[in-house]
């Protein structure tokens, strides 16, 4: 769950979603934080969609799954399981 | 993308949408794609941002006339909208700190209500694709395979950017209406593409192809716009409040992906912005700049 969360992080950090300063909570939302808009969600889904060979279910594709960092990495544990 | 294109054609009211502003790129961009498959039925819309130029208009009809498709042109009440890109310049909060890398307040603006309104046309007119000629700079992505959730999502996000930026679109004038998304046919969502991602990119080529077919070269001095007479003044607000240059990450993009030399881009992004339009555009929403 960490590794999940630390990928996530990184991969915002290094595409210039935010700076390594930022200080974001696992429950803060991203899009509400001024972090990812719906550009960005794009190529974010994408990315997770390839680094866990994961595809993600319509159903699933909601701010409660994909807007923090937390919603994010359980949903990702379910879709790997 | 011709399985895809051939695939899902031929169903509704139009193939595609597409995002025609008449300048360069969209130009050329309908022009490739009618070429490329001769089969789609287009139904190329235009946004009147209240700031295009009247060459833009005559090169966009130019080009429906060319390659035969269909021409809209999308006109909003030009006080909303002033009104909205007014609030945008002065906003310093409105998007995300990624979205200022790719574009000004103002352009993320006007992008963000063309893409709510071409997926509400497309939806509305059951065309299965949307197409945007944003360059592999603007956007790497070539198919978004869009989903409802999705767009009502990008929806809500979009109206609460606006409201961030004091702007209440009771109206649902700017957002994807609410009453569309709900009666969506789920078999039939559209889905967006950026075919110039796969086609090389030459603007020198892509200027001269056009000259030929009778597309006018533009009357602005703008080096980044060949149809907005907002954009010039979008690029200096955007300079004056983040102190970034909204066309560094697509110029950096198409250097990367070898479509323009280094010495190009940095000559395109340290080039004087125009003054006239500056002023134009400052006159006409009542704002000064720095």
């Amino acid at each position: 769950m960490d590794e999940i969360k630390q990928d996530i992080l990184g991969f915002l950090q290094n595409n210039s979603f935010m700076d390594s300063s930022t200080q974001l909570g696992d429950d803060d939302s991203l899009t509400m934080n001024g972090i990812i808009d719906s550009i960005g969600l794009i190529e974010f889904l994408d990315f997770i969609s390839e680094k866990y060979s994961i595809d993600i279910p319509e159903d699933m594709l909601t701010p409660e799954n994909f807007d923090s960092i937390n919603g994010i990495a359980n949903t990702i544990q379910k879709l790997i399981k | 993308m011709e399985k895809l294109l051939k695939e899902k054609s031929g169903k509704g009211e139009y193939d595609v949408i597409f995002a025609l502003s008449g300048g360069k790129d969209s130009s050329y961009g309908l022009y490739k794609l009618k070429k490329e498959y001769p089969f789609l039925n287009i139904l190329a819309i235009q946004f009147d941002n209240a700031f295009i130029s009247d060459t833009a208009v005559a090169n966009a009809k130019k080009m429906c006339e060319i390659t035969g498709c269909d021409y809209f042109k999308l006109t909003m009440d030009e006080k909303a909208l002033c009104d909205t890109f007014r609030k945008a310049a002065t906003s310093t909060n409105a998007y995300s700190k990624f979205a200022r890398y790719r574009a000004s307040d103002i352009c993320n603006t006007c992008i963000s209500i063309i893409k709510q309104k071409l997926i509400e046309q497309a939806i509305i007119r059951k065309a299965p694709f949307i197409v945007f000629a944003f360059t592999s700079g603007q956007s790497p992505t070539p198919i978004i395979d869009l989903q409802v959730n999705f767009i009502k999502w990008s929806r809500d996000l979009f109206e609460k950017q606006l409201q961030n930026i004091g702007v209440d679109d009771k109206d649902e004038s700017f957002v994807l209406k609410n009453e569309i998304i709900n009666n969506i046919d789920k078999d039939n969502i559209p889905m967006i593409l950026h075919p110039m991602c796969l086609w090389d990119y030459n603007e020198d080529k892509i200027i001269e192809a056009l000259i030929d077919l009778g597309w006018m070269p533009p009357k602005i001095s703008d080096s980044n716009s060949t149809n907005c007479l907002l954009n010039a003044f979008a690029c200096q607000n955007h300079i004056d409040k983040y102190n970034i240059h909204p066309y560094a990450f697509d110029i950096a993009g198409l250097v990367r992906s070898g479509d323009m030399t280094q010495e190009e881009g940095l000559e395109k992004l340290h080039k004087e912005l125009s003054k006239p339009l500056i002023e134009m555009a400052s006159k006409k929403l009542d704002l000064e700049v720095e």
